[in-house]
This record gives C-alpha cells, structure tokens and sequence, in this order.
C-alpha cells in the first residue's frame, strides 16, 4: 500500500483550474521527484497536502487512513512535514533553538529549558547523520547548514513525509553533495520524501521516481531507470526544447571593451572583448559575486581597477551604469525587482533619464519602448501595467532583462540569470544572452550551474578565494575539468587549465 | 557548553548606555554639589519611576516587532479617570486602583484585538488611539479634576526604610518584566516574532495571542505609570501623559533594543531611563530653561543612539 496517496484531487482558484484532478501515489523509502514547469501545480499540490491551502474536491490518504488537513499542525501531526524554498529559520536563535521553536521544552515555571533542546537537538542531528552543533547560531552558519537547519526543523516532528521545495536553489555544487547525502539517510530510514526542483541534473542524482505536472495535471509518473532528460523536458514542456550547443567561437580580432588588472592571481590584465560571453565560475561563497559588485561599481573597487573602452571605469554605481556596465542581480526578489510596481516602470528603472526630457516622464514613449523591449523578449503578462510580483520568476526575470537592455549595455554582468526560473523560460533567457554576445555585447556570465557556464562561455574564468585563479578558452572543457579547476582539487597536477587566451598579456 | 542567550545578559557584560550613565553621573558629581546629596538621588528614582514602568511596557511591544503610541494618552486618561473617582468614592481606593488597571488592560487588548482582527500596522492603530484617549480626556474635562487618595501619594512619594516605595514598583515590575521577556516561553515567542513574522507563524506560533497580550501587558503598565503620575500630582491633570510614549519608545531604544525588535535588555531599559532621568536633573539644577532642556535632550539622545549603533562598513545598497 503507498504511504501516501491523492484521488481526484482539485483545487481551483477564481479563473484558473490549479490542480486537475490528481492521482498521486508514493511509497515510502522512496525520493520522490515532482517536476514541471512554472504554475504546473506542483506548489499548489504541496501546499494541500501540507495542509497550506485546502483542495476543491478529492480525498488524500495516508498509509491508507484518509485524512483531511484544517492547518499546516494538521499536517504535521499526520507526520507530513515541509521545508520551504525561503528559509523560515530564525538568524540570532542557535540550531537547537530553531529546531524547537513552538515547541520549547518547558523547565521550572514555564522557563525555556535551551539546555534540554540542546541536548535533544544533538540527538537528532546525530540521528539523521548531519553534522552541525546544536548551539552555533543559525546566522553564522553557510547556505548549505542552514538548509540542514531547516531539514532538521521538519524531522524534529517525526515527519515520514518530508516535502522539500527546491531545495538546492541557493545550494553550489560541493553543498549540495551534502544535503544528498542527508536524503540519503533520510530514505534509508524509510521516510518518503518529495523532492521539487527545476534542475533536472539533481533529479536524475537523487530521485527514485519521477512525476511530472504539467497545467495542473498530473502527466506521468516514471521510475527514474526509465527515463531520459530529454524525455522529462518534452513531459514538462509539451515540447521538444534543443539540446544545449556549445558557443559559436568568436573571432580573436574583437576589439577589447572592458579591461580589468589586479584581479587575477597571477597577475595578468583580464581583457574582455565585445561580443564575448566571458563565464565566472565557481563555488559559492567564493567571491563571485563580489567581484561583479565591484566591477558594477556596487562596492569600493579595492584591489583592482577597471577600464572601460580605455577609460577609467568610475567606481560608483551610477557612472558605471551611466557608462554602459549593467548589474543584473542574482537574488531578484531583495534588490531587482520593485515587486508592486507595474512590469513598464520595472523595465525602465534603470534608464528614466531617457524618457523624461525635461524632468518630465513621457510616460507613452516609455511604455512603447518598454513594450517593443519586452515582446522581443516574449513576456508573458496580462499587461503592461501587472506588478511584477505577480508573475512567474522566469518573467520576473525577462523584465529585469528588459531593464538592463533599455540601458543599452556595453558589459552586460549577469548574476545566477536562470536562477529560480523553469526550463522553457531558460532557454529563452539563452537565447536572448547569445542575440546579445552577437551584437557585441560583452557579457559576464555568473552561474552556478557549470553546463551553464559551458554552454554558453566563450571563455571561463575560475574564482578561487576572491581572485581568478585561472581562465580557460571553453574548448574541449567538461564540467569534470571545470570542477577540478574551482575546488583546487586538481591543485599538483592541472592539466586541462590553461592559463588566458589572447587578452591576457603580463602586468607590468 | 551553555547556549548564549537571546537578549543581553543582566549582569556580564552591562548594556552600553551604563557607560554613559556613568559618565553623565561622574559629571554630576563633579560639577553640581547640590546633584550629590541623598535626596536628590531619591528625588531623581521617584522622578524616573513612571517613565520606567512605561517604557518596560513598551517593551514587550518593541521585542515583538511593533510599537504602542496609544500609552502616553493612556497614562493621561487613567490619570483623570482614577483622581474622579478618588473624589467620589473615598473609601473604596482599593476597588478604584483595581478598576483603572482592568480599564487599562482592556484599552490595550483593544489596541491589539483591532490590530489582529483589521490586519492593521501597529503605527497607525495606536496612533489613531492616541488621538481617540485624548478627545475621551476633553471630553470628560478641560483642567485638572479630582483628588488622588492619599495611598496613592504614598505610592508615588512615600519612602520605607528610605527606600522609595515607588522604587520597589518599579523593581517588581522589572523583575516581572525580565522574566516575561528573557526566561518566559511567552518572551521567547514574542522575540521570535520580533525576529521574523514569518518565520514564527511557519513554526506554528500563533500571532494574534502574542500580539493581544504583548499589547495588554502594554495597557496594564500605562496603568500602572498614571497612578503613579496621580500620586505625585495629587490631582488628574488632563495633559499628564503628553508626549511620555516617546520618552518610553526612546528608553527602549537607548537601552539598546532594536526599533525592529527581536532582541531586548530589560537592565539596558532601566539604564536608559536612569541615564534620561539623570540628564534632566542636572539639566534643572544648573537652571538650564525648560525649552533649552527640550533641546539639550533631543540632541544628546540623537547622539547616544548613534553612539550606541554597532559600527559596519559603509555598503551601498
């Protein structure tokens, strides 16, 4: 019998069917992957059976038992716990705090008894094989624990069904392995846990079974033996989507546009030309983006210093963008997009001066350029004058994009761009970054996702400790090669790395 | 190894504002011969008590993450309301305190039940419950009314052993206050909301009681606060509460509780109100006028916050 089980199960919200109909089943000791595209239904169909939000019609079963959830502590007590794609952990509390917090051990006149969670908190933690101590503060620890943070959170509720919602979206590589490895344990241990994600490398790494959502529905359900990734992208898209190309090379004669000394290693002026899409690989936490703060003129350029088409590159973000050096961040929600503003004056927020000769906006010749901007990068919205909050991260993005076109970019430097965005939205965004190299546009490129970086990189740059250790013509690279060249892994021997292409001539 | 703890810890390690306290105490000492004698210390504790009881009620407020306008007018009201009915009820002083202090909580709940049910900020609510309090004080009267029973000016005046009696108040409200906020579940909740809204209501806390009960707790301290004022005043002055909650928001703040909330230091509170109390003081004897002092203190508050700011590096945004 599964462990868990949907029948018929629909939601509809005013004007739209979330979810149709579903007939969902999972066994337990299993990783479940749920994937589709954005508004596929998977949020809604975790949001149910995690007690968020109520179905319209259908029943939910678990271990046979029907169940019907009133509120997320419904859903807990049942023993289905989620963890959110946001971290819902509390920064100045320790671990052990955060893990129980709403449920305090009590202590003589009802006192927070902290070292009572601490020693309980070393005993699950231990249990479920993930290594942090209980009493560091949440806030001093990296991405990847504070994601174990927020694991341990939902199976401190003997959870046996564990919902993870895109949860290496702000995880590297090497991070990664990590929270793997607790899934691991986790299904050993028989929990089901079901695994969102729009990243279709991991899901092939760590899933057991497949379901894929598509419009609400529930297309098809796959063991993972059984299936190939370009299958899964046509289950999730309804299409066939192409196969990642490797760049066209561009020729060596482009002139130089951006040019930056004092930020490689060993030295060596860094010379971006137009046209080139020049990659910044790494891990996390490496510095990566720093550097593109500080080439954006976010950040005192200290350490280095840039030029721009031969002149000096003013160090302040608005010269820089005056200049022609744009900043697309990686994290839209904090500080892209002004999230109830309309989706025009989120495209044309970098470029306002354009429009308002005068001092005065000329809000109809905004909206048209805004407008040709963003058919070209095929958004999809009511209208013009939709919040950007309101749409999907793939959307948000492509405004964001518009944003940095209306700029009229010489060096486009863009942050994680497919980050948090589906497959069919990336490989739009794709193609917008290769029209762009092709006008002569230099872009830089930050990605986490190294088939990223490869498909796309003229050149590859690697970040090892706030500096680039090492750039690479992106010829016969591999992502293995690349992985080797960003941890230092390869460090005695390193073979594949070879050290700048034409640009690079020695610092004096 | 023992967890640190959320809020500041009441002996190692003393909040900042103590540093400025002494100095400023230093300086009184020094330079004001009249500022060393026993009475004055124990005129400046009987001075400081109402706004020390306030601000601790405002505490719970700030730790939470919000904010409560609403209590200087409050102090006002109960001040008038409590002098009445001193007047027409002379033997019943124990019945009328009862009666002010259950009015008080409840026009807090009020604060915090309309706050819950019309998912209105706190800034605003309260706000509009100032201006409310105070048309509800005008309209029962224009000038000073009533009479405080004398137990109440023993409250406010009065001295056992040469201790202040107001002065144990304020202690048993501090004690009660640091238990609630830095020992008490409740405070730990009420921090964690502080902290992050979002993140507490995920972890299955539920909102709309700590925020009914932070701003209850509030009230009844306003309470507390007014009767004292009708102690030491002996009469219901309509004016008494002006401009207390911000004197109470800005204690809070000085004795080092983010306006954010999340964090709080109950001894940093009593630190700030000592240090604001000792500042007006001296300000008096050195006959400093009355509208230079309101000066003065703007702007050395304005420069103990931002000497109290934890340094970082410039960042642009």
């Amino acid at each position: 019998m599964p462990l868990l089980e949907t029948h018929a199960l629909t939601r509809r919200f005013p004007g739209v069917l979330a979810l149709d109909h579903v007939d969902f089943a999972a066994e337990s000791g299993e990783v479940h992957a749920v994937c589709g595209a954005n508004g596929a239904g998977k949020s809604t169909l975790m949001n149910i059976l995690s007690g968020t939000i109520h179905p319209t019609s259908g029943t939910i079963a678990i271990a046979g038992q029907p169940v019907a959830f009133a509120s997320p502590a419904d859903a807990r007590n049942a023993g289905v716990a989620i963890v959110y794609q946001e971290f819902s952990s509390i920064p100045e509390l320790t671990v052990a705090d955060n893990i129980f917090l709403g449920r305090e051990f009590r202590g003589r006149f009802g006192v927070v008894d902290r070292r009572a969670a601490s020693r309980a908190a070393a005993n699950l933690l231990g249990r479920f094989g993930i290594a942090l101590s209980p009493d560091t503060p949440v806030g001093a620890l990296g991405v990847a624990d504070r994601q174990l943070v927020e694991l341990a959170r939902a199976l401190a509720t003997e959870a046996r069904i564990l919902i993870l919602d895109e949860p290496t979206a702000v995880l590297s590589i090497a991070e990664q392995a990590k929270l793997f490895a607790v899934i691991r344990t986790l299904r050993q241990q028989s929990l089901l846990i079901l695994y969102i994600s729009h990243r279709l490398e991991e899901i092939f790494e760590i899933a057991d079974k497949v379901s894929v959502m598509r419009d609400g529905a529930l297309v098809a359900t796959r063991d993972k033996a059984a299936l190939i990734s370009v299958e899964l992208i046509r289950l999730m898209t309804g299409r066939d989507v192409s196969a990642n190309a490797a760049p066209t090379p561009i020729d060596g004669q482009r002139r130089t546009v951006l040019s930056v000394s004092g930020l490689s290693e060993d030295g060596a002026v860094i010379d971006i030309r137009a046209g080139e899409i020049w990659g910044l690989a790494g891990l996390v936490g490496t510095g990566r983006t720093s550097i593109a703060h500080r080439i954006a003129g976010l950040r005192r350029r200290d350490g280095f210093s840039a030029t721009l088409n031969g002149a000096p590159l003013p160090d302040d973000p608005a010269k820089a963008l005056a200049a022609g050096v744009v900043y697309m961040t990686e994290d839209r929600k904090r500080d892209g997009i002004f999230g109830p503003l309309a989706v025009t004056g989120n495209a044309t927020a970098a470029s306002l001066g354009r429009f308002a000769p005068g001092g005065f906006l000329r809000l109809g010749r905004e909206r048209a350029e805004a407008g040709e901007v963003l058919r070209g990068l095929r958004l999809v919205a009511a209208s013009l004058d939709t919040p950007i909050g309101s749409l999907s991260g793939g959307n948000q993005q492509k405004v964001l994009f518009a944003r940095a076109l209306l700029a009229r970019p010489k060096v486009l430097i863009c942050d994680e761009p497919t980050r948090g965005v589906d497959v069919g939205a990336r490989e739009e965004i794709y193609a917008v970054l290769r029209r762009l190299s092709a006008e002569g546009v230099a872009i830089i490129l930050i990605s986490s996702e190294l088939n990223e970086v490869l498909a796309l990189s003229h050149r590859i740059a690697v970040v090892r400790h706030g500096r680039v250790s090492a750039v690479m013509d992106n010829a016969g690279l591999d992502e293995h090669a690349l992985l080797v060249a960003a941890t230092g892994a390869g460090e005695a021997a390193r073979p594949v790395v070879k050290l700048a292409g034409k640009g690079a001539i020695p610092a004096s | 190894m023992r967890p640190p703890a959320i809020g500041a810890p009441l002996i190692p390690g003393l909040p900042r504002i103590y540093w400025a306290l002494a100095a400023l105490v230093l300086a009184g000492i020094v330079s004001v011969p009249q500022f060393r004698t026993l009475s004055n210390l124990a005129n400046v504790l009987d001075q400081s008590s109402t706004l020390a009881i306030l601000a601790l009620g405002q505490a719970f407020v700030i730790a939470g993450g919000m904010i409560d306008l609403s209590v200087g007018q409050l102090v006002g009201l109960i001040t008038v309301v409590a002098c009445m009915l001193f007047e027409a009820f002379p033997g019943m002083t124990l019945a009328v305190v009862a009666g002010c202090l259950a009015l008080a909580a409840l026009i807090g709940l009020i604060n915090g039940e309309l706050i819950n049910r019309l998912r209105m900020s706190p800034l605003i609510l309260t706000f509009g419950m100032l201006s409310v309090l105070q048309g509800c004080i005008f309209m029962l009267t224009d000038r000073s009314i009533g009479q405080a029973a004398p137990s109440i000016g023993f409250l406010a005046n009065g001295r056992i052993l040469g201790i202040p009696v107001s002065l144990l108040l304020v202690v048993a409200v501090a004690v009660a206050t640091w238990y609630g906020l830095q020992r008490s579940i409740f405070g730990w909740h009420l921090l964690a909301m502080g902290n992050s809204p979002d993140s507490a209501r995920k972890a299955g806390l539920n909102l709309f009681s700590l925020t009914r009960i932070t701003y209850l707790v509030s009230g009844l301290c306003a309470g507390l606060a007014a009767l004292l004022v009708a102690g030491r005043l002996g009469t219901g002055f309509p004016n008494a509460g002006n401009g207390l909650e911000l004197d109470a928001i800005v204690a809070v703040v000085l004795g080092g509780t983010p306006l954010k909330g999340g964090k709080v230091s109950v001894a940093g509170i009593l630190g700030a109100v000592l240090f604001l109390g000792v500042l007006s003081n001296l300000l008096n004897l050195l006959q400093v006028p009355a509208f230079t002092q309101i000066v003065v203190k703007g702007l050395i508050v304005i420069l103990a916050i931002l000497a109290d700011r934890p340094r970082r590096l410039a960042q642009p945004a």
